[in-house]
Order: structure tokens, then sequence, then C-alpha cells
């Protein structure tokens, strides 16, 4: 999803008409307010809202310009300037929202658009949280803004399957990435998406926490890294690792811990320069390694004399 | 509107006035009357509707006919304009003026229709047009299409459903337009 939320680039939403049909609409003047009701379609440009009810607010800093009426057969849409200067400041839309933009669709139980600020600020329930996919895939959170000026996207409480991070071998059934975190920034033009606070990664039997961690994309949207900063706590079935940052490459499918990292083993305490995870084969690597083994814990493990 | 009030002269047709007055007191049975030939027709006519001292509405028509029983009036080229209550929901839109072609009423039941190129205009720019409306109470509807814009927005609606205090003005049936955005910062 983030890589192809990366791939493609968004214009901004630009001022001017925004097209609508809807059952009913409520013009609501000393509210400054149009309310539309019945299967709400919003769209404007590659935007496409849809939802139960919308709300559209007007500016009230703008006060209306008072015009004479107009005679007849004038009545098609003018410039700016002929409506009065009144515009859309803010939608919000409620009740089985779907965004569509280019490839990418979100889903939510209401969509908030700040117009001048470019954002949509999708949110759910704890039963049915927004989402937003891109082709198959999926991103989820408590509350997602997207930005309509670039691809940029802001998650809290994100939850995200890295699926395009497998480097499929048609052998090896895919083994999914799913990474939570408190927050989740997706930067379009640096290729990252940056997640902070409470970040937990899960593929297969290893789950690994950090504070904050970057995924890194190449330009055909496939996951190249994840960079785990702010101490590193890794744990895989009865092995532990920790490390001051971890790098994980997708392609080689190892963990790479540095900052005086260290490994525990049911009883066996390593620790070295630098310590690497294989997370499929298991293997560890250690660099400089120095630590205490207890092989009398070891005694009764299959291989064992 | 103001050069209309001015020469606002009533163009009173006596003989029907006349014929209507005589009427009203005793009805005539005659197998050659006509029934439904009005009792007042009237031709140029301004009206103005005063409440506490100030002018709420005034209006014109180029035809006015009525018919007392019933209180029934039927105008053609009617045109009103209507200073709402400062503070109500139609204060927002400034002063109102209606205009259709033909328009009927029944005064006492406060009930009517307007058709023919009905058209709404508001000073704030809100404007409306369509083919008929009917009035009941304080509720207008309308089930032809309608074509609206004002400041901020256009829109094609396939009914009309408003509140004469303004606490609802409704395009209903399917609408289809456009609402004009604010730029980006």
């Amino acid at each position: 999803m983030i890589g192809l939320t990366l791939l493609v680039a968004a214009a901004a939403l630009p001022a001017g008409p925004l097209d609508f049909k809807a059952r009913d609409m409520r013009i609501e003047p000393q509210e400054h307010r149009v309310v539309l009701q019945g299967d709400v379609q919003l769209s404007r440009g590659d935007l496409k809202v849809t939802g139960q009810h919308a709300v559209a607010e007007y500016g009230k800093d703008q006060p209306a310009t008072a015009q004479k009426p107009r005679g007849r057969g004038q009545s098609t849409l003018p410039e700016k300037a002929v409506l009065g200067g009144q515009t859309v400041q803010r939608f919000t839309v409620r009740g089985n929202v779907h965004v569509q933009r280019g490839s990418r669709t979100a889903d939510g139980e209401q969509g908030v658009v700040d117009v001048p600020g470019q954002t949509l600020v999708l949110t759910g329930t704890p039963e049915a949280p927004p989402v937003v996919r891109d082709g198959s895939e999926l991103l989820s959170g408590e509350r997602i803004l997207l930005r309509l000026d670039s691809e940029d996207v802001d998650v809290i409480r994100p939850k995200l399957v890295l699926k395009r991070s497998l480097a499929e071998d048609g052998q090896t059934k895919p083994t999914p990435v799913r990474v939570e975190a408190d927050h989740l920034l997706l930067l379009q033009v640096k290729r990252l998406a940056r997640f902070t606070d409470d970040v937990v990664v899960r593929r297969g039997d290893a789950v690994v926490r950090s504070p904050r961690m970057e995924a890194r994309y190449d330009p055909d949207g496939q996951l190249t890294r994840l960079e785990l900063r702010g101490g590193v706590d890794v744990r895989q079935g009865e092995r532990r690792a920790t490390g001051e940052t971890a790098d994980y490459d997708a392609q080689a499918r190892t963990l790479v811990l540095l900052g005086d990292p260290k490994l525990y083993d049911q009883g066996d305490v390593l620790s070295g320069d630098r310590i690497d995870l294989g997370l499929d084969s298991k293997e560890v690597r250690v660099e400089r390694a120095r630590g205490r083994l207890r092989p009398e814990v070891h005694k009764g493990e299959r291989g064992a004399p | 509107m103001g050069s209309q009030s001015v020469r606002a002269v009533l163009v009173v047709l006596v003989p029907a006035l006349a014929w209507g007055c005589g009427n009203s007191a005793n009805p005539p049975v005659s197998s050659i009357s006509i029934p439904d030939v009005p009792d007042l027709s009237l031709q140029g006519v301004a009206f103005a509707r005063l409440s506490e001292g100030q002018v709420v509405a005034r209006g014109t028509a180029a035809r006015l006919d009525y018919r007392r029983g019933g209180g029934r009036l039927v105008a053609s080229g009617a045109t009103a304009v209507v200073q709402p209550t400062p503070g109500s929901s139609l204060a927002a839109l400034g002063t109102l003026r209606f205009v259709a072609q033909d328009a009927k009423g029944e005064v006492p039941n406060r009930r009517g229709s307007a058709s023919g190129g009905v058209r709404f205009d508001a000073a704030r720019g809100d404007t409306a047009v369509t083919e008929r409306v009917e009035y009941d109470g304080d509720v207008l509807r309308g089930n032809a299409p309608v074509a609206a814009h004002g400041p901020g927005y256009r829109v094609n609606g396939n009914g009309l459903f408003a509140r004469v205090d303004g606490s609802a003005i409704q395009l209903t049936s399917g609408v289809e337009g456009q609402l004009q955005m604010e730029g980006p910062r």
C-alpha cells in the first residue's frame, strides 16, 4: 500500500466547483451551510467521496456580497466573483463514507475535508476503523489523515500489513509483516513511512518493539529496509535480542542489531559489536562476540550428546 | 418596483365592480348567468401588506380577478417583494422577490399555486426557477424541476419544499449541482 501510495503523485485540490449529487439538498443561509442528504456523491478532479449525509460549510469571514436579483437566462454557474465570494471551507460526510483518488480508496464512518488545509480526515468506530486500500494492500488506524495536495498520509494508531515487503520466491508462502504504532506518517517524496511511539513489528513468530521506525521503499514501491531506532527489543521463540538500533534488510530478510547489541537465548547471553538475525533461517551471527554460555541448560535438547 | 408603485393606478373596471357588489348582496339565479365570471377584475394592480406600520410585502399584477365565493384570486404577470423579518431564518437572504406568470389562490384557506416561470430571487444572490409551486398554509411545495443558484452553489432538483418562515429550504427528489470551494492556503 505504501509502495503504491508513494508512486502516485497527486496535485493539490484546486479552488473551483465541486460537483455533487444527492437525494435532497437543504440550504441553511443563516448557518452558512448546505446540507446534502441521501446517497451523496461529491467529486472534484480525481477525488470522489460518497456517503449518506454531507454538510458543506461556507466561510463566515467573507460576508456575502449583496447582489441584485439577476434576470432570467443567467442561471449558469459563473466564476467565484459572481458567486458572491462565498466558498466552501469544510465538508463533513457521514455514513459509509467512501473515498477514491487514483488507485487509492479509503472507507470510514465520517470524513472531514478541510479545503484550505487540503486534508481529509477519516474516522470510524472501534468495531469498524477507517481503512485505506491500494490494490490489495490495506492500512487501518484510529484516524487517517489524507493530504489532498500530496500523497502523504498521517495515521493515528496504525495497523498495517506490509505485504509488499516480501521477496517472493515462488516456493515459500509469503510471511506478512504487520506493524502497529501510535502514529504513522507516510512521506511520498522521501519514499518512507515513519512510525513513532510504541512501534510493534510482527513477522511470523518474531516480534520487534521500538520507539520509532522508518520503512524505506524503492521507486517500484517495494520495501527495502526497516530502520528501528531508540532501543530495540526482538523476540523470536525463546530467543531475545536487544540493541540501540536495528536495520531489517527486506531482500536478505535479516535484522542487524547495533549499539551494544545483546542476544539472550535460554540462559546464554552474547554481546558483540553487531548481531545479525536471520528471521527465516533463525541463524545468528555475532561479531566480536563475548558472553556467557550455559551448556548445561541445553543438554536435553535435540542434537545434544 | 418603486416606479410601479408610483404609477399604481388601479384601473378598476367600474362595470365589473358594480356587478360584483350587486352580486354579493343578492346573487342572481339565472339560466344565462356565467358562474365563473369574476366579481372583480383589476388591471395594473399594485398592493402592499402592512404589519405594525411597516410594509412587509408589496407586489404588482398585470391582471387580477377576484371571486368572492371562496375568496379566490387569479392573477397574471404577478410580482411580489417580501422584506423578511429581521432575525428570522429568511433574513440572511435579504429582500425576496417572487415572479410568476400565473397565480391562483384562496385567501381564506391560505392556499394557492403559481405557475409559468416561477422565479424567486434573494438580495443575497440566490435565485430559483421552476414551473409550478403550490402554497398551503406555511409550506411551499413543487414537484417540477427546479434550477437554483446562489453564493457558492448551483443546483438542479426535481422538487421543492420550503417553509415560508425560511426554517426549511429544500430541493428534493434528486439534486445535482456544484459547490464552490475555497482554494488551498
